[in-house]
Formats: structure tokens, sequence, C-alpha cells
């Protein structure tokens, strides 16, 4: 009797700390009902890339020395380099150049290994088009630059998590002039260059 | 008490005055609340479609639908609109006649329930004397349609999708009923009308769910797994089950199934503030209200305002649950098909007998609380 008892208060006690939990779930889920939405509103919103985004690449015609550099270090040799040899100058001269991006994986390999940076990454990711064959850009549509999210008016630009101030997680309604945590490259180096000539004066006790 | 306004018998009043016969007024007045309630029921149901999207939004910490219409109230109809001019698809080798039977078996009864669900004194369709019991019948017919659509529709998770949703109905019905069943005989009938009269009186304190706290919390969990709702919707777990027995309708179909489960959430959101919120009381009496005013509750402009005081009253009652039902959704996780029985059968149902025998109990001791 005593154990069927005992049985009965055990099984009370699990139904009420389930219930416990139940209320716990509630009202963790009825307090994010009152928080902010984080979700980036898209077409209106955007997103500011960071400085290593590697996006479509840009391309600068002029520049290029037709070595096919980006072609060998290319995964699957993708860029194609229309050039022929000039005799009288006796240097390549560059026809046509053009990266299909339906097929780049963005590695960023060509644009790391181009002997004279006629290639860079852009921050642009909005590629999508009607015919898969419009994505194959010609030197022409390389060497267009994006559009800026933070210049473009009709686009409210949001910052990335990583360039929050401390603590904040939503790039919303952030007060003006507010940075992100920790130091950018350049003040990193005023302090080490501040900071030399002390290290050479301990160094020399 | 008060009897409040009876739009039926006015309204066969004033086409007697035009010099109709008795019986042919009330021929004309009888298909006026059913076309109003089937409307209102769908609207309800369309209302709660978009709520539920919103308040899952939020508990997300997302908007939500935005842009059609103001807040995104324009995607019920969009999705009605959608839904109706999509190609009604009937999958090879399903069995013709169940698989279209299906949706409608589901989808009838729960329209057919709506006649006892009352918004005021007089504001109902039928003041039945089986009352809320035709309701427990109505609601299990549901199951046969669901286990006829898992069956007729020649896919697997279809029929174990059906199986379940017949196992989780019916197991789930009895501690409903039971718990009814005590609201039932604390009020000595089963009509929705006298079970609401018999909690007016003290405001929010008369309210049955301070004598049945235990029968409030059963009802609430049997009603959930009746509608197959978050924690209990296995019958159409999308992880493991598709879409349970969904998965091969398509267009009107599927519409009658989604607007079946989303009446039937909006049905027994009803049903539960009328049983254990008083359903179109308020909560501080409108007799003391009348009081406070000075007015007699007998002049007609107080009477309206009470009347559509009480409509606004239980629609916010049932919205207040249905909002709960979808905050429950984005807490609990899914129960799995033993642990769902379980809960049915070795919790729910004991728990549902000894409230029962408890209120049978006290309403011989205590006659006066308990409706001797």
């Amino acid at each position: 009797m005593m154990k069927f008892l005992k049985q009965v208060i055990d099984y009370t006690k699990e139904a009420g700390q389930a219930a416990k939990y139940i209320g716990q779930g509630l009202s963790v889920t009825f307090d994010h009902m009152s928080r902010r939405p984080v979700t980036v509103q898209y077409p209106y919103e955007k997103l500011i890339p960071s400085e290593r985004f590697r996006g479509r690449i840009h391309f600068e015609f002029d520049k290029c020395i037709s070595c096919e550099v980006c072609v060998r270090v290319c995964p699957i040799n993708l860029p194609v380099v229309d050039w022929e040899f000039d005799r009288e100058t006796k240097k390549k001269k560059l026809n046509h150049y053009s990266i299909d991006f339906g097929v780049c994986i963005f590695c960023g390999n060509c644009v790391e290994y181009c002997p004279t940076n006629c290639l860079s990454m852009t921050e642009e990711y909005e590629l999508s088009t009607y015919d898969r064959h419009e994505l194959n850009y010609d030197n022409v549509a390389l060497g267009r630059l994006p559009y800026k999210v933070t210049q473009d008016p009709m686009v409210t630009p949001i910052r990335e998590l990583g360039y929050l101030p401390k603590g904040v997680v939503s790039g919303h309604d952030l007060p003006a002039g507010s940075r992100g945590a920790g130091k950018l490259p350049e003040e990193i180096l005023a302090q080490m260059e501040s900071d030399a000539p002390k290290e050479e004066a301990k160094a020399a006790e | 008490m008060t009897t409040g306004i009876d739009l039926q018998a006015s309204f066969v009043q004033i086409l007697e005055q035009f010099g109709l016969p008795h019986g042919v007024a009330k021929l004309v007045w009888l298909p006026l609340p059913m076309v109003l309630i089937v409307a209102a029921v769908t609207v309800l149901a369309l209302v709660s479609t978009w709520l539920e999207r919103k308040v899952s939004a939020a508990a997300q910490q997302r908007i939500g639908p935005e842009f059609m219409g103001p807040q995104g109230m324009l995607v019920p109809a969009a999705d009605v609109l959608k839904l109706l001019t999509k190609e009604d698809i009937v999958p090879a080798k399903t069995d013709p006649w169940l698989f279209t039977i299906a949706p409608i078996l589901v989808f009838v009864p729960v329209f057919l329930s709506f006649l006892i669900v009352p918004f005021g004194q007089n504001l109902v369709i039928t003041d039945l004397g089986i009352g809320i019991f035709l309701w427990v019948a109505l609601s299990s017919i549901a199951p046969i349609g669901l286990l006829m659509a898992g069956y007729a529709s020649n896919n697997k998770y279809s029929l174990l999708g059906g199986l379940r949703a017949a196992a989780q109905s019916i197991s789930y019905e009895i501690p409903l009923a039971l718990s009814v069943l005590a609201i039932v005989m604390m009020s000595n009938s089963l009509s929705t009308i006298d079970i609401v009269d018999q909690q007016s009186g003290y405001g929010i304190l008369g309210w049955n769910m301070w004598r049945q706290p235990v029968g409030f919390i059963i009802f609430w969990i049997a009603a959930l797994a009746e509608c197959e709702r978050m924690p209990f919707d296995l019958p159409e777990a999308e992880e493991e089950l598709v879409a349970g027995y969904q998965t091969e309708y398509a267009a009107v179909k599927f519409m009658l199934f989604y607007a079946g489960s989303y009446a039937n959430l909006v049905l027994s959101a009803l049903l539960f503030a009328v049983l254990y919120m008083g359903g179109w009381e308020s909560p501080i009496p409108v007799s003391w209200l009348a009081g406070l005013l000075n007015v007699s509750e007998t002049t007609p402009w107080f009477q309206v305002v009470s009347a559509s005081l009480g409509i606004v009253i239980t629609l916010f009652k049932a919205y207040l649950l249905l909002f709960l039902a979808v905050l429950l959704r984005w807490t609990v996780p899914r129960v799995r098909i033993d642990q769902l029985l379980d809960l049915g059968w070795k919790f729910l149902l004991p728990i549902a007998l000894v409230n029962l025998l408890l209120t049978a109990g006290l309403k011989l001791v205590f006659p006066g609380a308990f409706g001797g």
C-alpha cells in the first residue's frame, strides 16, 4: 500500500514538474514576442558585406598581361583569355576576357595569384538572371563596379554581427556614431608605433 | 436573468406584420443564421490562419506577412484564391470515391458543430437539448474521414498518418467527453446556453474554471490533441510523414482539410470558452455595470450593447486560447506516438475519471456551489 502511495506521489510530482517546465518554456516564447525582429527586410534593408566578401569578380582590361595564371590556378580553368601575339610590339595583345559566374565557385584563387592585380573581388552578390547564359560576363561586364549598399538611397544598410558594438546582437536601430567592438587595423598600428620608442627604451635599460 | 434580445422573435413578428403566416415567416428566418454562422466561421478560421502566421513570426523574432494588405491580412484570402484555382489532382491508383469523400467527411462535422456554439442568450442557431453532446458525437466522425483519406491515398505516409490520426482522435475523445461530463453534471443540462447561465452572476469568479481546474487542463490538452495541434500533431509530422494523410491532397480537397483543421481549432476554443470561461459573460457582470450606469437592463440600446459585448467577449476568449495554442506550438516539442497514447490512456483518462467522481461527490456535499 505504501509503495503504491509513493508511486502516486512520485507521479504527481513528475506531472507538476512537467507543468513547471512547460510554463517556463511558455514564458520564454512569450518574452520573445516583445523583442524586435532580427530579420533583415531584404530588398529594403541589406547587410553591408565585410571587407573580405568574395562577390562577383571585377576585371581591369588594361592591366591584364594575358599571362593566364588565373586560368591555371582556377579549379576548373574557368576564365577565358583570348589573346594574340603582336609581332610589332612583341607583346601579347588581349582581345577578350570572360568568366562564367554560373560555373565560378568564388574561391578567389585567380584574384590571389593575378600578378598585376587586374582581378579583384567586389561585394556584389545579386547575380540572378532569367537565363544562365547571361551569367557569362565578358570584359565589359566584368569591368563594371557594383552599387554600394551604403550609397543606395532605396536601401537601409545594416551592419553585420562582427561590426556591432560589444554586446549588441542586432544591427537595427543603432545609435549614430556607434562603432564595432575592438580596434581598427590603423588604430592598432598607431598604438604599436607610439609604443615602439618606449619598448626600445626598456630594451636599452 | 434577462433574456436579452431575441432576433428570431422580432424578425418573425416583423414579417407577420406584413401579413405572412407564422410558419412562412419562420421558414424565411431559418436560413439566415445558418448562412451567417457559416460565413462567420469561415472568416474566423481565416483570421486564425493569419494569427498563426503573425504570432509564430513574433515568437521567432520575425515580422511575418507584411505587404499583402495591411499587416498581411490578405494572405488568407490569397491562400483561398490560390487553392481554388489550382488543379484538382487525384493520384494514380487511389480510391477515387473515398479520396473525394474523406475531406468532406472531415470538414462538414466541424461546421455542423457550430450549431450549438452560443454567442449570447439567444444568439445561437439552435439550443438543442443534447447540446454539447452533439459536438462530442460529431467530432468522432472526423477520424473516419481521416482514416479514409489515409487509406484511399495509395501512399504509405498517408496511411500511417491516417492511422495515427484515428488512434489519436479516439483516445483523446474519452478524456474530453469525461471532462465535459463533469461540467454537464454541475449545470444539470447538456445545453450550452444552460451551461453558460449556470456560470453567470458572479463575473469572473463564477466561471467553471475555478470549480473544475483539473477538467480545465484536461479539456485543453485533449482539445489540442483533437485538433492535431503542435505537441500532438504527429498525424502530419512533416519530419517523418511528409504531411500525413494530407500528403496526396491538393487544391480544393486540401483546402477542405486545411479550413477544417482551423475551424476545428476555433470551435474547440469557442467551446472551451463556453464550458470553462463563462461564454459570453463578461468578467464583470453586465447587470452590475447596468446598475453603475443607472440604466434598466431591459432598455433597448443597453440590450444591443450587451449583446454585441457578449459576441466580442466570446470571440476574445476564443482568440486568447488560440493565441495560447500557437504559443504552445513554438514551446513544446512534438510527443512520440507511444508517449501520446500513454498520456491519453494512462494519465488523462484516470485523472478525468477521478475528476468526474470528485465532482459528483462535491455536488452531493456542497449542492449550492456545485449545482445540486
